[in-house]
């Protein structure tokens, strides 16, 4: 009589309790406090301007964004390589690699959850304003939350990805830098990048894709824009003929009422128009192009999960 | 007549010369003539009958790289002169290919010098007309190769062990490693049977296929072989048959952070038929414990256990499925005697119930009266494992002479290992008494 093995969905389970006793027993759970710290840190120091300003947003929001992709990165970047010897013998023993990646991508999406969950709970404790309506559900903090989710859990699927491919951790912590670096230069928030080929490397990256998304659900382009007022602020003293003519300009500006039933002053219907002046169609905010970041988040999750299993399955040619 | 045509001629003189040298030559280390043909190739075969594969590895690629970086000159000089500097870098590159290509040269005909026992001057010779000396070389009698590790090796036996419907019946006729042109064989011409029941020490020396050889058997790394398990062929029904094989690695390799109890619980989920209920599973598995002798420390952590138990863990996964074929590599490394004795006693007790136990030991003497056979893995002189001898332990002390089994590890380990170096004596003695 044949006799039938558990098949590939019969051993999710097994790896799941596995990846579940590994977050009580071996301290995983101590990624949760890490994501608190350096949200918390991060949030007192350049997000205080998150959702109110343009320049607050770009680059709160491109913090957020780094911490989400450090985060997810360091979830899972040595959680293959430190037992490629044990997969293997698993995999001799009968473990299906599908099953066991599969696994591991349903306990990292928990661990993404609460450390999305933490994130967007000290950035409220420290004081980051975020805006009430969202643009896919009706509340902000459920976009925010998809959306921080989301990078997360790439980067997270990107380290496994990594995790899965090199034999050590050694040598899955030499690469992490590496990765994190083009992450960050290839975003196309703090550098200004420019010819074709460019565009498609920036269109590879998870920070592109969520800082995207940030933008779009903060309503980036209906935001002021305060740079430019700043700088003309700063030059207030600059005399001509006795005079200060700038100083004027700017007492002006922030003293004059230009709209009764808002009650904003010059100065702010300046930034206003200066921000709309600079606004970003990449950062529209509309349903449609949420969900398209939030689709390209989600595919590079399943891309990196299936690199992961195509690589996995040839573990059994792993020189002893 | 213009220098580069008379260039031309001679190159391709050389060319015909060489090849009909190497037609000639390689037939003397066994090497396939139509070796001589293939380009860049035949570079590697000579170094192989030189004993200098590495090189010919390195000379292969240096020449296939100067012959593209030569097309690639030429295509510049004839099309576009004006780029004298690309012109120059190539040129460059090319003398730099030439000195590396040169190197590997010089190495790999020093080493047919060593192996044809001539002097060598000779090489002055190779280097100047190639030609020539390949020609002598290959098609004078008197040129015979006298130190070959390729010819020094033992000859096949050509047997084959009958197909039988109980116990393993091994039959490898190679096992490769590698790609192209650097194939390397790890083993060669290994046949046997196991009867079921029977609990066998695998022996032999450091680097003499040991751990290869359990692979091929196990399936895991196909040989060119045909092995079968109670009458089924173990490779064209692997994904059937690897529930009924356990293998033990001679690595640590167990969760640490898990406790005893799961880790066993989750191989059995993973080895037993689904048929098999959780009542019944959960029985299987703390029966398991209890005869390995877990059961007081099932529900601690892996990493609190001692080398000894975690070596019992490792063996419990495996044993769970109660496997037709058990292996074990070096099960008792870093126990103390009286921990390997019990653990050796353990196995042998699992082999009287009808499983076949296939042991790799370096410390296998204060074990010996356990085992019922002994199967010795040799490395010959071509670096191949090959079976040097198959029979029980009075069989193998007699056979090897010796008392014991380090003594007999030491008559096939190699001189430079502190050992005797008669590897392909025994491997060929061994083969006479069997036909």
């Amino acid at each position: 009589m044949k006799s039938s093995y558990r098949g590939r969905l019969g051993q999710i389970p097994i790896y799941l309790g596995k990846c579940f006793r590994s977050f009580l027993y071996m301290d995983d759970w101590k990624m949760l406090p890490m994501s608190a710290v350096i949200a918390g840190i991060v949030s007192l120091v350049a997000c205080q301007y998150l959702f109110v300003t343009m320049e607050g947003t770009t680059s709160g929001g491109f913090t957020l964004v780094c911490v989400c992709i450090w985060v997810g990165m360091f979830n899972s970047i040595q959680v293959i390589c430190r037992e490629r010897s044990i997969v293997k013998r698993e995999h001799r023993s009968g473990m299906h690699i599908s099953s066991y990646v599969i696994s591991h991508m349903i306990y990292q999406a928990f661990l993404c959850i609460l450390q999305t969950i933490i994130i967007l709970m000290t950035c409220k404790y420290c004081n980051v304003q975020f805006p009430s309506d969202g643009v896919v559900f009706r509340w902000f903090m459920l976009d925010a939350g998809i959306t921080l989710f989301l990078i997360t859990y790439s980067a997270d699927m990107l380290s496994l990805m990594i995790s899965g491919i090199v034999s050590t951790p050694t040598a899955a912590m030499t690469i992490v830098p590496f990765v994190l670096i083009v992450q960050l230069v290839f975003s196309g928030t703090m550098f200004p990048l420019e010819g074709e080929y460019v565009k498609y490397l920036t269109g590879l990256t998870i920070s592109k894709w969520g800082m995207e998304c940030l933008c779009s659900i903060g309503n980036y382009n209906s935001l002021p824009m305060v740079s430019l007022w700043n700088q003309i602020f700063n030059y207030r003293n600059i005399e001509i003929g006795g005079v200060q003519p700038i100083r004027e300009l700017t007492n002006y500006m922030q003293y004059t009422i230009a709209d009764e039933s808002t009650n904003l002053t010059v100065r702010d219907q300046f930034n206003l128009q200066v921000g709309q002046y600079n606004a970003n169609p990449a950062y529209a905010n509309t349903q449609s192009h949420v969900l398209d970041c939030w689709g390209m988040l989600i595919l590079f999750a399943i891309i990196y999960a299936v690199i992961t299993i195509l690589i996995l399955e040839r573990i059994d040619r792993d020189k002893r | 007549m213009s220098y580069d045509k008379i260039k031309v001629w001679l190159d391709l003189i050389q060319l015909i010369l060489v090849t009909i040298g190497l037609w000639n030559m390689f037939p003397k280390f066994g090497i396939s003539k139509f070796w001589s043909i293939v380009p860049f190739g035949r570079f590697h075969k000579l170094a192989q009958c030189a004993d200098r594969e590495e090189d010919g590895i390195g000379c292969m690629i240096c020449v296939g790289l100067e012959f593209i970086l030569g097309i690639v000159l030429r295509l510049c000089q004839q099309n576009a002169p004006e780029l004298t500097r690309m012109i120059n870098i190539v040129a460059l590159a090319i003398l730099v290919v030439s000195v590396i290509t040169l190197v590997h040269y010089l190495r790999i005909y020093i080493g047919l010098c060593e192996v044809f026992n001539r002097s060598k001057w000779w090489v002055l010779l190779w280097i100047a007309i190639k030609g020539v000396s390949a020609l002598i070389w290959g098609c004078s009698k008197d040129f015979q190769p006298v130190n070959s590790a390729r010819l020094a090796a033992a000859p096949l036996s050509g047997t084959t062990e009958a197909a039988t419907n109980e116990g393993l019946v091994v039959n490898i006729t190679k096992r490769t490693a590698g790609v192209l042109f650097n194939r390397t064989t790890l083993l060669r011409d290994i046949h046997f049977t196991i009867e079921p029941g029977r609990m066998i020490l695998l022996l032999g020396g450091s680097g003499s296929g040991k751990t290869t050889l359990v692979n091929a058997i196990t399936g895991y790394e196909k040989a060119k072989a045909k092995i079968t398990l109670n009458g089924e062929d173990v490779y064209k029904n692997f994904d059937k048959m690897k529930y009924q094989i356990g293998f033990v690695p001679q690595q640590e390799t167990i969760r640490l952070n898990d406790t005893v109890y799961s880790t066993v619980e989750d191989n059995a989920y993973l080895r037993l038929p689904s048929s098999v209920d959780d009542h019944e599973l959960k029985e299987r598995v703390n029966q398991v414990l209890e005869e390995f002798g877990l059961t007081a420390a099932k529900h601690r952590f892996v990493s609190k256990q001692s080398g000894g138990m975690k070596k019992r863990v490792s063996i419990s996964m495996e044993y769970v499925s109660n496997p037709d074929l058990f292996v074990l590599d070096e099960p008792d490394s870093g126990l103390d005697g009286i921990m390997a004795r019990s653990l050796m006693q353990k196995l042998h007790n699992i082999s009287r119930e009808g499983g076949i136990i296939i042991v790799i030991t370096h410390t296998p003497d204060r074990v010996i009266d356990l085992f019922d056979g002994v199967l010795v893995l040799a490395r010959d002189s071509a670096r191949t494992g090959r079976l040097a001898f198959y029979g029980t332990v009075d069989e193998a002390k007699a056979f090897f002479e010796k008392d014991t089994m380090e003594g007999i590890v030491q008559v096939i380990n190699r001189n430079d290992e502190g050992g005797e170096g008669r590897a392909d004596e025994m491997i060929q003695r061994f083969e006479e008494v069997r036909s």
